[in-house]
């Protein structure tokens, strides 16, 4: 694939993280406050950490606002429809085994859609990051409760089916790092992503990213400072804590942190 | 940061959405939100106290829009 080369005389002038991105296309079409850019962002500052230059890597993303970054990337990506993406990780992995291959899936790629793909990575024995996009609602559809909707605007009294326990599902398929983070927690965030690179095996990373669409109690469009407070307040940081019981409630403070490492000595 | 660096706020107007994260999160109070608006009519933020600024990272760090970031000057570092 082509990609486009800077001047390096321009280097400083340029945003730290334009070398991966096609900033020509800017702004992005994201909701202003919206945690996916934040998302993007520490996860290349990982890539910068670790020294990985952005051929060595493959950027697969999904549908919607996720699906989206593909288009912002300078290196080789594309964006699949949902229920296929994992077989397309297949693919590019047996054709390019050197590279890293790093999927950025929102609810429907990975739970709905792609719920039944989510067991095939470990079957395969994918060696892949994934960056699960968590926003808590069916966005472009406008308010629809899926399976991790704790409570919203058209139930308010909050949904009476479980919500699912994304890092219990994924301890139990077999992966092999597994964390929870909010935008909020950046650099958290970034270090969970470096040390997910030095791990063999399939590694998830869940993002609560605050989405402005999806209002709580008032019914309105939330102010973006105001809904980053909101998720600086209800959650707290507790490290490896037993992964049942990790799902999002109404009344429970939402848990983040690692949960899982297989390089961690005396993890099970 | 040491003492007698100096630090330089770039701010790309053409990116910014206006949505204040930077603001909220400086915590030495050096930007604001301007009031002029850019091309997209959205308020971005001006920088007004540069003295104060430490290079954190924090705005960088926390924009979404890949809009503000902070680097030391090079003067300052050769001298």
């Amino acid at each position: 694939m082509a990609v486009k080369q800077k001047s390096s005389s321009l280097e400083n002038i340029f945003h730290p993280t334009d070398y991966f991105l096609e900033s020509d296309i800017f702004p992005t079409v994201w909701c202003p406050g919206c945690g996916i850019g934040t998302a993007v962002y520490s996860f290349f500052e990982a890539c910068k950490e670790k020294d990985i230059d952005r051929d060595d890597l493959y950027i697969i993303s999904g549908v919607g606002c996720t699906g989206k970054i593909a288009e912002f990337l300078s290196l080789p990506s594309c964006s699949v429809t949902d229920g296929h993406i994992i077989e397309k990780a297949v693919h590019i992995n047996e054709h390019n085994p050197e590279k890293k291959i790093v999927l950025f899936l929102n609810n429907a790629d990975f739970l709905i859609s792609g719920g039944k793909e989510f067991k095939k990575a470990r079957r395969k024995n994918l060696n892949i990051l994934i960056i699960y996009i968590n926003n808590l609602i069916y966005t472009l559809s406008r308010d629809q409760a899926f399976p991790m909707t704790p409570y919203m605007r058209t139930s308010i009294q909050g949904e009476f089916e479980i919500p699912f326990n994304i890092p219990y599902m994924a301890c139990s398929i077999g992966a092999s790092f597994v964390a929870r983070w909010t935008p909020i927690r950046a650099g958290w965030m970034k270090q969970s992503f470096v040390e997910s690179f030095s791990v063999i095996g399939l590694s998830v990373v869940e993002v609560l990213s605050p989405c402005l669409i999806y209002d709580a109690n008032k019914g309105r469009i939330l102010d973006p400072v105001e809904k980053m407070a909101f998720y600086n307040d209800n959650s707290e940081i507790q490290f490896w804590v037993p992964i049942k019981n990790l799902d999002i409630r109404r009344q429970k403070k939402i848990i983040i942190g690692k949960f899982l490492d297989k390089n961690r000595i005396n993890d099970d | 940061m040491i003492k007698g660096q100096k630090v330089e706020v770039f701010v790309l107007k053409e990116r910014c959405k206006g949505c204040g994260i930077c603001v909220a999160v400086c915590q030495t109070e050096v930007l604001e939100l301007s009031k002029e608006k850019n091309s997209l009519g959205y308020r971005h933020p001006v920088v007004i106290n540069a003295d104060r600024c430490l290079n954190c990272g924090l705005c960088e760090m926390f924009c979404p829009d890949f809009a503000i970031w902070a680097t030391i000057e090079k003067e300052s570092v050769l001298g």
